[in-house]
């Protein structure tokens, strides 16, 4: 059982990371819009601009369509602001242990990770609107889409690590203590590659950004799930954006690139969990500018079919491949081939 | 999975009159089983301005700066082919001279109209970045239409007779490098409409028009071209200066080898027009002979030579989009008895039923921006009654035509 | 990145300057009136609009003195926007109404109407005495 000591420690640190990241989570999509302006040739909004809008969002009048379902539409866009932050309670955060990191593994932050887009979907068909169901059949249709290569690099990954030895192959902490590519071959770190090659191709579907964007897809539904959407609830979803671009990314970070300053460079305590914070920051920053802004600069909006077949059948196969490449790294050493 | 729907019932799908994905507004019906475009039917006239019945008030030369204002974009090709009607009825010789002028306009026109529809385009499909970069360097065309004309948009540069402003010697070098730059640019801009994986995967082989259907619903243009319809109004009947110029219309086979109508060779038509565009105006600059630039440049005396003139005639343009055509008739009176415009996207509208039918909604922004669709250019008409709105069917305008043509010839 | 063409350039537009024309601000002011209020007093910096070029058509100028008062303006202007008043036989131009087609400059006999390179005009009051030029 828990003790009130550590419930209360739990409870704290929750508090403290839901505030870290609904503000990280605003001014990566902050950077995220000066980045892709600047890529434009534009000067772009400045940084804060997800506050202000945030702000302006919340004295806005919330309007519920009078044919929209009033008590789900109300309830889906809290639930998925809550959903996305308690996924950030399970991912390491810099150097700080996740405050909940010991309740739940990977496969748990998987099944969290449907929620809030669960949430979209039953926001978009409470709504009423033609435009709003469109989007939510699509986003159901994303989702089946890119669950099965993200499975495939969870389970490739742990079951290296297993293979290798290492305890809990599935809980965060132990796939970051024990960074994939120091504990497999040449041919492992080619799988690896490979792998995050997938995870980055997932990113921009999971949190519905071009080329991957068809539920919302502006100019076809304009704005699709989130078309009858105002005032606070569109805030509340705004919010779970932000939170989602730094969980998405924390987690591509946890299980690619785990590593920190203090393990690298000796540095005193207080100065260490800074340092490692910031740098945790700019791994975060590194790894939506590559795969979300530059992404979604560079290419046209899929269609939903498209979607379908890029994930299942490209990055299915390039997942397969990095997953045996994976299993051949550690079964060949076994079998007393050396590379 | 090719559908990845799990709801195939049909539903009506309403787009428009203002949606995201028109630029204009019209009213699309869609008929949906699924993502998939079962029937589609639309309603233009939500923009209709009375711009005639303001024409019949007015004297032609007032007329021209009404005429500079239909179309946002084509600030030339409507008030040029007013202005040839006119011309043709009071019997008025244009000055060669203005004739080279107004065809460099004109080509500088359908630089940047192209490049704003090609930005347009790729906003459609989601790709922002060329959109920013199309318009970045259309910019260019603009600040050169500014330096000659003295405005961006309502150029104001073509009056009956010929043109208000000379293009000096000055001007010169400043037009070269606009088309330097164009030139250089093309190759780059083909390369990133053409080339991009993920625009060949939206636009190849989406909503096509064939052959049959581009000549049967009477296309023009860019849509017909890219069709295979070889026509081009510069090649076939020539006006203003064309007919000294070497001029052929461009078809999709000349760059891809193969023609298959589908938006892919509408972008591909637009995008050579533009390089087209720059060696005519090339041509112009080194041929443009010296002499006057308008038959009468006392507007006074114009004014009075437009008022006795009786007769009609048709001025017929290729503007960007297609064949623009007015049609002028004068009684001798200040202003004219009847005028009628017809844009170009009026003969192209219907060619969207048979491109969109089968697509996807997906497909739906892209197909219906490929004809560069011009609606305010475009709605003459709205019957209004009552507060009502009606549909006339095609016995009803036969009939309302016959009554009309009596009352004019009365 | 044969298949992605635009990323290259992409790329290489992150490392240069935007193209925008910063006009007035680099970000938008929270109010513009006190903005340009500021910049009256010296404290706000406004960067220029795009300079215009040499003949441009901008706002109307009229010299009352030389002006015979034919009339001739009003008959050729298309938007109504010049009207003669019958007292003074001199013209007043109602800019809001006026739509910069120049034509009345080219009309006028005493080359008493000229087009200036003012373009920023935006007001909310269409009868401000800016718009009235006589």
């Amino acid at each position: 059982m828990i003790g009130s000591w550590e419930l209360a420690l739990i409870v704290l640190s929750a508090v403290i990371v839901t505030v870290y990241g609904i503000v990280v989570g605003l001014f990566l999509l902050g950077i995220d819009r000066k980045l892709a302006a600047h890529m434009q040739a534009r000067v772009g909004p400045p940084i804060r601009q997800p506050f202000i809008d945030l702000r302006k969002l919340l004295i806005k009048e919330n309007v519920v369509p009078d044919n929209a379902i009033a008590w789900i539409f109300n309830l889906a866009p809290v639930v998925a602001l809550a959903s996305s932050i308690v996924i950030l309670l399970y991912l390491p955060i810099g150097s700080i242990y996740p405050p909940l990191g010991a309740y739940g593994d990977l496969i748990l932050v998987m099944y969290l990770l449907t929620i809030p887009a669960l949430c979209m979907v039953a926001g978009g068909f409470a709504s009423g609107s033609p435009y709003a169901s469109i989007g939510a059949q699509r986003e159901m249709v994303t989702m089946i889409a890119y669950e099965f290569p993200l499975a495939i690099v969870v389970v490739a990954v742990a079951w290296r690590l297993a293979a290798a030895g290492i305890q809990d192959p599935f809980t965060l902490g132990s796939i970051a203590a024990h960074p994939i590519w120091s504990v497999a071959g040449p041919l492992g770190i080619v799988g690896g590659l490979l792998l995050l090659l997938v995870m980055a191709a997932v990113t921009p579907a999971e949190l519905s950004r071009i080329p991957f964007d068809t539920q919302e897809a502006e100019t076809e539904l304009a704005g699709g799930l989130l078309v009858e959407y105002s005032g606070k609830n569109l805030a509340m979803f705004s919010l779970s954006q932000g939170v989602k671009t730094l969980v998405m990314a924390a987690i591509v970070v946890a299980i690619f690139i785990p590593w920190n300053i203090s393990s690298l460079v000796l540095l005193p305590e207080g100065v260490a969990l800074v340092a490692d914070l910031l740098f945790f920051l700019g791994k975060v920053i590194l790894v939506m500018f590559f795969s979300v802004s530059l992404v979604r600069v560079a290419m046209a909006r899929f269609q939903i079919n498209q979607v379908v077949s890029v994930f299942w059948i490209y990055l299915g196969l390039i997942g397969l491949v990095g997953l045996l490449l994976l299993m051949a790294d550690a079964a060949l050493p076994a079998a007393g081939v050396i590379i | 999975m090719s559908e990845g729907e799990g709801k195939k019932a049909p539903y009506t799908l309403p787009i428009g009159p203002t949606h995201p994905a028109l630029k204009e507004p019209v009213m699309f019906t869609f008929q949906m089983e699924g993502e998939t475009i079962k029937d589609v039917d639309f309603a233009p006239g939500q923009t209709h301005r009375g711009i005639e019945w303001m024409g019949m008030r007015r004297n032609p030369v007032q007329i021209v700066h009404l005429t500079d204002r239909i179309c946002g974009i084509c600030g030339v090709v409507h008030t040029l082919s007013f202005c040839l009607a006119v011309e043709q009825i009071a019997e008025i010789e244009v000055p060669e001279r203005a004739d080279y002028i107004r065809v460099i306009v004109h080509e500088l026109e359908r630089v940047q109209s192209h490049l704003l529809w090609a930005g347009v385009a790729a906003h459609e499909l989601g790709f922002d970045s060329l959109l920013h970069l199309t318009w970045r360097v259309r910019e260019q065309a603009m600040d050169v239409i500014e330096n000659i004309t003295g405005n961006r948009v309502n150029y104001g540069i073509v009056q009956v007779g010929g043109v208000r402003r000379d293009i000096t010697p000055e001007q010169h070098p400043l037009i070269e490098e606009c088309l330097t730059t164009y030139e250089g640019l093309l190759s780059s801009l083909l390369d990133l409409f053409l080339d991009d994986r993920s625009i060949h995967m939206r636009c190849r082989d989406r909503g096509i028009l064939t052959y049959d259907d581009a000549v049967h619903l009477c296309t023009v243009g860019p849509t017909s071209r890219a069709s295979g319809v070889n026509m081009d109004l510069r090649q076939d009947y020539p006006y203003a200066a064309y007919g000294d110029l070497d001029v052929r219309a461009i078809l999709p086979d000349q760059y891809a080898g193969e023609t298959r109508g589908d938006v892919y060779d509408r972008i591909v038509v637009r995008l050579l027009e533009v390089g087209q565009s720059c060696g005519i105006i090339r041509q112009c600059l080194s041929e443009m002979p010296a002499g006057e630039i308008t038959a009468e440049p006392k507007i006074a005396k114009l004014l009075a030579v437009c008022k006795k003139a009786h007769g009609e005639a048709i001025g017929r343009v290729e503007a960007p989009r297609g064949e623009c055509l007015h049609y002028v008739r004068m009684d001798g009176k200040e202003s004219p008895t009847s005028w009628k415009v017809k844009a170009s996207s009026y003969s192209n509208l219907m060619s969207w039923i048979p491109m969109l039918r089968g697509e996807q909604i997906a497909d739906i922004p892209i197909i219906v921006a490929s004809i560069d669709p011009c609606l305010s250019c475009t709605d003459r008409v709205a019957v209004i009654r009552g507060g009502r709105r009606n549909i006339l069917t095609k016995e009803e305008l036969h009939r309302l035509s016959v009554e009309a043509t009596r009352r004019l010839q009365a | 990145m044969s298949s992605l063409p635009m990323i290259p350039e992409l790329l290489r537009q992150l490392m240069r300057k935007p193209a925008t024309n910063l006009f007035p601000a680099k970000y938008l002011p929270p109010s513009v009136t006190e903005f340009l209020h500021s910049v009256a007093s010296g404290k706000a910096h406004l960067t220029p609009p795009v300079k215009t070029p040499p003949k441009f058509r901008g706002k109307i100028e009229y010299q009352k003195d030389g002006c015979i008062g034919c009339g001739l303006c009003v008959k050729v202007c298309p938007s109504h926007a010049i009207e003669l008043l019958p007292e003074t036989k001199r013209i007043r131009i109602w800019v809001d109404q006026c739509i910069f087609c120049s034509q009345c400059t080219d009309m006028c006999p005493k080359g008493g109407l000229r087009m200036t390179d003012e373009f920023l005009l935006a007001t909310e009051d269409r009868y401000e005495e800016n718009l009235i030029v006589e």
